[in-house]
């Protein structure tokens, strides 16, 4: 971690609970913050509320009590302020597959307000997350689910916003690409990101995170800091965790 | 970022090899009705000349105005070749006579009836078949696509205000559309001018207003389809939806409405109301014959000029009678057609391609009216000729019997000369009437636009983004 950057709390939920209109709770109360420079991984299950945290900083749905901060600013209640600070990397990152991996990455990068930006700047940056040069001006129908990933990547790291929230970026990612995706993550967290990162893979997590939070039905079941889990199994934890809360639930 | 959004649609739209194919069939089929109406009408007017002059050359050798055989055509007009609406369902010949009820027949799919099969390529077929297609394949998953495509949750995650994001989303998409589509439409104007179609300022006015209605139906498609998007979660479901909507619209509506009408409305039938005159004019032919058995000429009196004032008046008299009964039953005719076909373009207006169809064929006037207006110039004329012929001849022809005395040693008679022929000029709609009646559709076209687009702006800002 760079200790020259000011830490302080770039993501924050506060209280955090969803219900949705069906009755399924899907967060319960759910309290964490990620710091600038820190990575913190979300561990859980499908329907664990990973994803619905991450919807809910993104303000794609509001949450029913409580609330989630980007830099301080309430998510649900100034979205467009809140989100120019934040980057997005989703699951199976997709974009216009009609687009070249530069028109994509023009788009959303404008999108995301950098409108001075040259191609070669694009360039550097994909070649950055591993992206070979003769992938560029290709359309990205033909791209594997890696390139796309390494294309949202770079349209993160273009954004150059505080905060990045990941949702299961390994997900579906050959070893070597998923390694260079931790190796990248690493750096941008020494670069002073705060990164917000749900994912299955607890390996990952373990390497990379600075806090691991377990979450099961809608609620963090553990939080632990990188210390506290460096000399422990954390898939024995996990396990342990989860089965630990499953009796408690019954 | 409005400008952003819609330069993303543009290229995407415009960049995809979907565009490109389609794109070059419509763009063949667009030039493909211009050439198709440019040649329709050359083969038309080259036919109405022929007929003219085949008409004025068959009374060449007669020597009596009241022998002739003399026809009127319709003339063709390139704006009906363009949008033939019901020019070629209606007979364009009639057999003018000096009275009596006239009677259009050959109608081109009469001629020719493997037109008929298939009908025409035109413009009206252009729009609301080809062209509504075009815009529901290129708009169907507007919406619900970038959601499968994730797409979505990533352009949210920026700071973009929904609104702007629809907008944008539209008016791309539009834009991507209608602007390639002005080439070949262009293009195909310069063809006309190119095959020396006469068309007149006015014509030039209707066409323009013709394609602009077009436009607006296609802009009903695309918000159509934007709303469906916004409203059906998958894109496969909004494709089929909105086929299902274009069935409705392009096929069934406006012939469910028709029959509706002729439901509603019982209109007596060209049969019934043949019926009714044959049988009054059996019986006015009794008492002709009655009255002719009974005459009787005054011994000073020159017999056969007193039989022909006889029959004269006789003939005047029954046509008279004929006229009045006649009038009186297609009066009511008409009447009872002037409520069923109001019901019938009431209840289709549900359907906007019902309401393009009128304005396009209000504004080329290859509209019901043209039935109307046919006839009515053809009475106008049938008038003219009437006098011309009494004054050439002292008498008209028409129903009953002409008797025409020659006796040896008298003169021959010179020949008539046809160009003394009254000409029957055809006078299209004013561009002033074809518009009254037409924008009530094209405004109706309009509000279509403004509800679908109102809907998908309204849908849109509580679209689920996830």
């Amino acid at each position: 971690m760079n200790n020259t950057q000011e830490i302080f709390p770039m993501l924050q939920a506060v209280h955090l609970t969803k219900k949705y209109e069906d009755g399924l709770l899907a967060l319960d109360d759910v309290s964490f913050s990620v710091n600038t420079g820190q990575i913190f991984a979300m561990l859980g299950g499908n329907g664990a509320g990973k994803t619905t945290t991450i919807n809910i900083f993104l303000n794609l749905i509001e949450p029913t009590s409580g609330q989630t901060k980007i830099n301080g600013i309430v998510s649900h209640e100034n979205p467009l302020k809140a989100k120019e600070y934040v980057s997005f990397v989703s699951e199976n990152v997709m974009l216009y597959p009609e687009f070249t991996a530069l028109q994509n990455i023009d788009f959303f990068v404008r999108l995301g307000g950098k409108l001075n930006y040259s191609k070669d700047y694009y360039r550097k940056v994909l070649l950055r997350v591993g992206l070979q040069e003769d992938a560029h001006n290709k359309k990205l129908k033909g791209f594997s689910k890696g390139m796309r990933q390494k294309c949202g990547i770079a349209i993160a790291i273009l954004k150059d916003a505080p905060a990045i929230l990941l949702d299961e970026p390994t997900s579906g990612l050959d070893p070597k690409a998923g390694l260079e995706l931790i190796r990248l993550l690493a750096e941008l967290r020494d670069e002073g990101k705060a990164i917000l990162m749900s994912t299955h893979d607890i390996f990952r997590a373990k390497e990379i995170a600075d806090e691991v939070g377990i979450m099961n039905n809608g609620k963090f079941v553990m939080i632990k800091s990188r210390e506290e889990i460096e000399h422990e199994d954390l898939e024995k934890l996990y396990v342990e965790y989860m089965a630990g809360y499953m009796e408690k639930v019954a | 970022m409005l400008n952003l959004i819609i330069k993303k649609e543009l290229k995407e739209i415009i960049g995809s090899s979907k565009f490109v194919y389609s794109f070059a069939v419509s763009a063949l089929l667009i030039l493909l009705t211009f050439y198709v109406g440019a040649k329709t009408y050359q083969i038309n007017k080259s036919q109405y000349d022929a007929a003219v002059a085949e008409n004025i050359r068959s009374m060449s050798g007669i020597t009596d105005w009241r022998m002739i055989n003399h026809k009127i055509f319709l003339p063709p007009h390139p704006l009906s070749s363009l949008v033939s609406g019901i020019s070629n369902d209606i007979g364009r010949n009639i057999a003018v006579r000096g009275r009596g009820e006239l009677s259009p027949t050959d109608s081109k799919y009469n001629e020719d009836p493997i037109y008929a099969v298939f009908r025409f390529l035109d413009l009206n077929f252009l729009f609301q078949i080809i062209l509504s297609l075009f815009a529901i394949l290129f708009c169907y998953n507007a919406v619900n696509g970038e959601k499968e495509k994730g797409t979505l949750r990533l352009v949210f995650s920026n700071a973009i205000p929904r609104d702007k994001f629809i907008l944008g989303k539209i008016i791309g998409s539009y834009t991507a559309l209608i602007i390639p589509l002005l080439i070949p439409i262009l293009a195909g104007c310069l063809l006309l001018l190119i095959m020396n179609i006469p068309m007149t300022g006015e014509d030039w006015f209707k066409l323009f207003l013709i394609l602009i209605a077009g436009f607006l139906l296609f802009g009903v498609f695309i918000n159509l389809s934007v709303f469906l998007s916004t409203i059906v979660q998958r894109s496969s479901s909004s494709f089929l939806l909105l086929l299902v909507v274009w069935i409705m619209f392009i096929l069934i509506i406006p012939k469910v409405a028709v029959m509706i009408a002729g439901r509603a409305v019982d209109v007596p039938s060209v049969d019934e109301i043949n019926s009714k005159k044959n049988q009054y004019a059996q019986q006015i032919s009794r008492e002709f014959m009655n009255k002719m058995s009974n005459f009787k000429a005054s011994p000073s009196a020159d017999i056969m000029k007193e039989f022909q004032k006889f029959m004269e008046k006789n003939n005047t008299e029954r046509d008279d009678k004929m006229k009045a009964l006649t009038e009186k039953l297609n009066q009511e005719r008409r009447n009872k057609q002037d409520v069923q076909e109001n019901l019938a373009f009431t209840l289709s207006r549900i359907s906007p391609s019902a309401s393009y169809s009128f304005v396009t064929a209000e504004l080329a006037g290859t509209s019901l009216n043209l039935v109307r207006n046919y006839r009515e110039q053809a009475e106008n004329y049938q008038k003219t000729f009437a006098k011309f012929q009494t004054d050439k001849t002292g008498g008209t022809t028409g129903g009953g019997m002409t008797f025409v005395i020659r006796t040896e040693g008298d003169n021959k008679p010179p020949e008539i000369k046809p160009s003394e022929l009254p000409k029957f000029e055809f006078t299209q709609p004013r561009l002033s009437g074809s518009l009254s009646s037409s924008l009530s559709d094209i405004g109706l076209l309009f509000i279509f636009n403004l509800i679908f687009f109102g809907a998908s702006y309204m849908r849109f800002l509580k679209f689920d983004l996830r």
